[in-house]
């Protein structure tokens, strides 16, 4: 049972993800990748980690949402994208290769030794409290640098996205509005 | 093993049918509160009181023509609907609709599945829910379906934190995700209802809610006077039937989740048995959802993000925090 | 009088109740106490309360305003123009037309047509009358320039048709002989009014 649903989920989501890559419709790439993203969390729920599952499922949908907004404002969503790119047979080669090393570097140990659990389950612990407890006794260190990197990238992006954030376009007089796009231009 | 997987089935497909045939009946009840409310009579001429007006409506929805305008992309116009509906109804399985009961001696539990993450399920899965608008919307080809899924992209955008920083709260006193334990934590009576203790949080999820199922004040979506029916636009027929049972199906989701989080759930209350009691809460909900349709006026997209993210995201945070240094000392 | 005159004609100055609106905001600080205001006085509720209140009052004291329209009709004004009658005198039961064809003469839309001829006692008498209420604009001044009240405006406002032109003959518009008792004088369009009685002066000798 498992197992089937294992392969569905993965060639599902291979599909999906080769459709996103490929599709020359903004619309149906897009939704082929919040497709994927939700049918991943799929995987973390055959896996009984229910909190990752729906952690991932909350996180991709509101990201992929944002990514539908600039989508709807870059492109003509019902048509296609005249894309400008050749094919690149180095960068094709590269990429390829990257990947099959990334699969390799991290499915080696697992092939040489099996799974080794460094946490044994831990009895009557729910998935969130599991979760919880490795995050902040082992994994707190790396976890508040991910916070302070967090919290650096949303600083920087308020910074830049509110720069002009004290004067209104539509709100201005036309003189205001003449010599601001003057001081603009210049 | 087998009695398990056949006793969700069964369960799946009782709360397919009970709850969409709800969301149809929903309809009727939305239509005879909003005409007694401004002293009309609403629908009264198909059957008694007009209560034959659902099955009037629905073979009207079954047999209008179903079109797909040209131009638009055909199979994500199609599968929109579809989202909607069934994220809907994937919501509701991890909410227990019920008191467990006896049946031909077989104990069951009215939950389809007894997820230890119940209300991050479900939030998720109604999160995914607005893919159906948003796909709709962008599919079409149509202007007004292009204002009505930017509105949706904008509506979720604003919302969420709220509705998830809002529940933080009652999820930190109660020590769990699991929507069953925090019923149990409410057991103990009146008294013992979380609403007592975080008013605040119920004030922000049951405005979140409203914005997450697109009810009045915040029905930007589909604003008839604005962008005439918004991502809804170009759908007719059973399609747009769908549309309108997944909103009625994630009505009654937050119906049960103001009910279990914050107003003792399924513990009966006083002579009045468990079942019956989140039954009538539930259907509180509904009515305050139709009552607010009646009285309030919609407001801006715009206003919606400002409340948001400058009124209820702030608070939503202090409420955590106060909530955190109360739980410490 | 110039246009600027015409136009402004101070329409409803005297209805209109002007609300006392607080000015907009302008800085953060006064939004930010306005939205407090608002929150704790909670003006949100008193609109809640007027929609529950108007829900009781329709539901359990009868305030519903809904007419089912083809059962229940409202009551309509003495003076509205419907469709035609034709009275009878009271007591001998003979239709009040005497033929003068005033009707037809004074009718602007050219929809009455009524032929009469001597009858054997050398009385004038209706052989012939319709009206079109296709034509017809109701506009009243059959009824108004009949001397003997017996063309008057009823009461049936349903005037819809199959046909473009739909005829009403004299029989149709009679009062029937076995109603002449329910025949009530029409207090609209045209009749005397009711104080007639203590207005009238008597007419001069000399005239």
């Amino acid at each position: 049972m498992e197992t089937f649903a294992f392969y569905f989920l993965a060639i599902s989501i291979t599909i999906l993800f080769t459709i996103t890559v490929w599709s020359k419709n903004i619309l149906n790439a897009m939704t082929a990748l919040a497709a994927g993203m939700i049918l991943i969390s799929g995987l973390f729920f055959i896996l009984r980690a229910d909190f990752l599952g729906v952690v991932q499922l909350i996180v991709y949908v509101g990201a992929v949402m944002a990514l539908y907004a600039f989508g709807m404002m870059f492109f003509d969503a019902t048509g296609t994208v005249k894309e400008k790119n050749r094919p690149n047979f180095t960068v094709l080669l590269l990429g390829v290769l990257t990947a099959v090393l990334l699969v390799g570097i991290f499915t080696a140990p697992t092939l040489i030794n099996g799974v080794p659990s460094f946490y044994p389950e831990m009895a009557g612990a729910t998935n969130p409290q599991a979760v919880g407890l490795v995050l902040f006794t082992k994994y707190l260190v790396p976890f508040e640098v991910a916070a302070i990197m967090l919290l650096v990238a949303m600083i920087a992006g308020i910074i830049l996205a509110g720069k002009k954030m004290d004067n209104s376009i539509s709100r201005m007089s036309e003189e205001e509005l003449k010599a601001q796009l003057e001081k603009d231009s210049k | 093993m087998d009695g398990y997987i056949v006793g969700t089935i069964i369960k799946a497909i009782l709360v397919l049918a009970i709850i969409s045939a709800l969301a149809g009946f929903g309809t009727y009840i939305e239509r005879k509160i909003l005409a007694f409310m401004q002293r009309r009579l609403g629908p009264m001429h198909v059957g008694p009181y007009g209560l034959l007006q659902l099955a009037a409506d629905g073979i009207k929805l079954f047999t209008k023509e179903d079109f797909i305008p040209s131009g638009a992309n055909k199979f994500i116009f199609m599968l929109a609907p579809v989202i909607t509906a069934a994220t809907a109804f994937i919501a509701l399985a991890a909410v227990p609709l019920l008191p467990e009961f006896n049946l031909f001696g077989i104990e069951v539990r009215p939950i389809i599945s007894d997820l230890n993450i119940g209300i991050l399920f479900v939030l998720g899965m109604m999160a995914a829910g607005l893919y159906g608008p948003l796909l709709a919307g962008m599919s079409q080809r149509n202007k007004w379906g292009l204002l009505g899924s930017a509105r949706t992209a904008i509506q979720f955008l604003s919302y969420e934190v709220v509705t998830g920083l809002s529940l933080l709260a009652p999820i930190m006193i109660v020590g769990s995700l699991s929507l069953i334990d925090f019923n149990n934590y409410q057991s103990g009576g009146i008294t013992h209802w979380l609403i007592w203790q975080q008013p605040l949080a119920f004030i922000l999820f049951i405005i979140a809610g409203f914005a997450e199922t697109n009810r009045t004040p915040f029905d930007l979506l589909e604003h008839e006077a604005e962008i005439v029916a918004g991502y809804a636009t170009e759908y007719s027929g059973m399609r747009w039937g769908m549309f309108f049972i997944g909103e009625y199906a994630n009505m009654i989701t937050i119906g049960f989740l103001a009910a279990l989080i914050f107003f003792g759930g399924f513990n009966s209350w006083g002579f009045i048995p468990g079942g019956l009691a989140i039954i009538l809460k539930v259907s509180f909900f509904f009515f305050l959802m139709l009552w607010v349709r009646a009285s309030w006026p919609h407001i801006r997209p715009d206003q919606l993000m400002w409340l948001c993210w400058k009124v209820l995201m702030p608070l939503a945070v202090i409420n955590v925090t106060l909530t955190g240094l109360w739980m410490m000392i | 009088m110039s246009m600027e005159e015409f136009k402004d004609r101070n329409v409803g100055v005297q209805n209109y109740r002007m609300l006392d609106l607080e000015p907009n905001p302008e800085t953060g600080m006064d939004k930010f106490k306005q939205v407090v205001k608002r929150s704790v006085k909670l003006e949100l509720f008193t609109g809640l309360k007027v929609t529950f209140r108007e829900m009781f009052n329709a539901l359990f004291r009868g305030e519903m305003h809904t007419t089912k329209y083809p059962f229940e009709k409202l009551p309509i004004s003495p003076r509205y123009r419907a469709i035609h009658e034709m009275k009878r005198l009271l007591e001998s039961g003979h239709y009040r037309c005497i033929g003068c064809g005033l009707c037809e003469k004074i009718c602007i839309a050219n929809c009455i047509r009524m032929d009469t001829r001597y009858d054997e006692n050398q009385r004038k008498e209706v052989s012939e009358y319709t009206i079109n209420f296709g034509r017809c604009i109701f506009c009243g001044y059959c009824a108004e320039v009949c001397p003997e009240l017996a063309i008057v405006h009823g009461g049936r406002y349903e005037t819809a048709s199959e046909q473009r032109a739909s005829y009403s003959t004299f029989e149709d518009m009679l009062t029937p002989l076995d109603q002449l008792a329910q025949q009530s004088e029409y207090p609209g369009f045209g009749a005397v009014s009711a104080d007639a009685d203590e207005k009238i002066k008597k007419t001069p000798l000399a005239y």
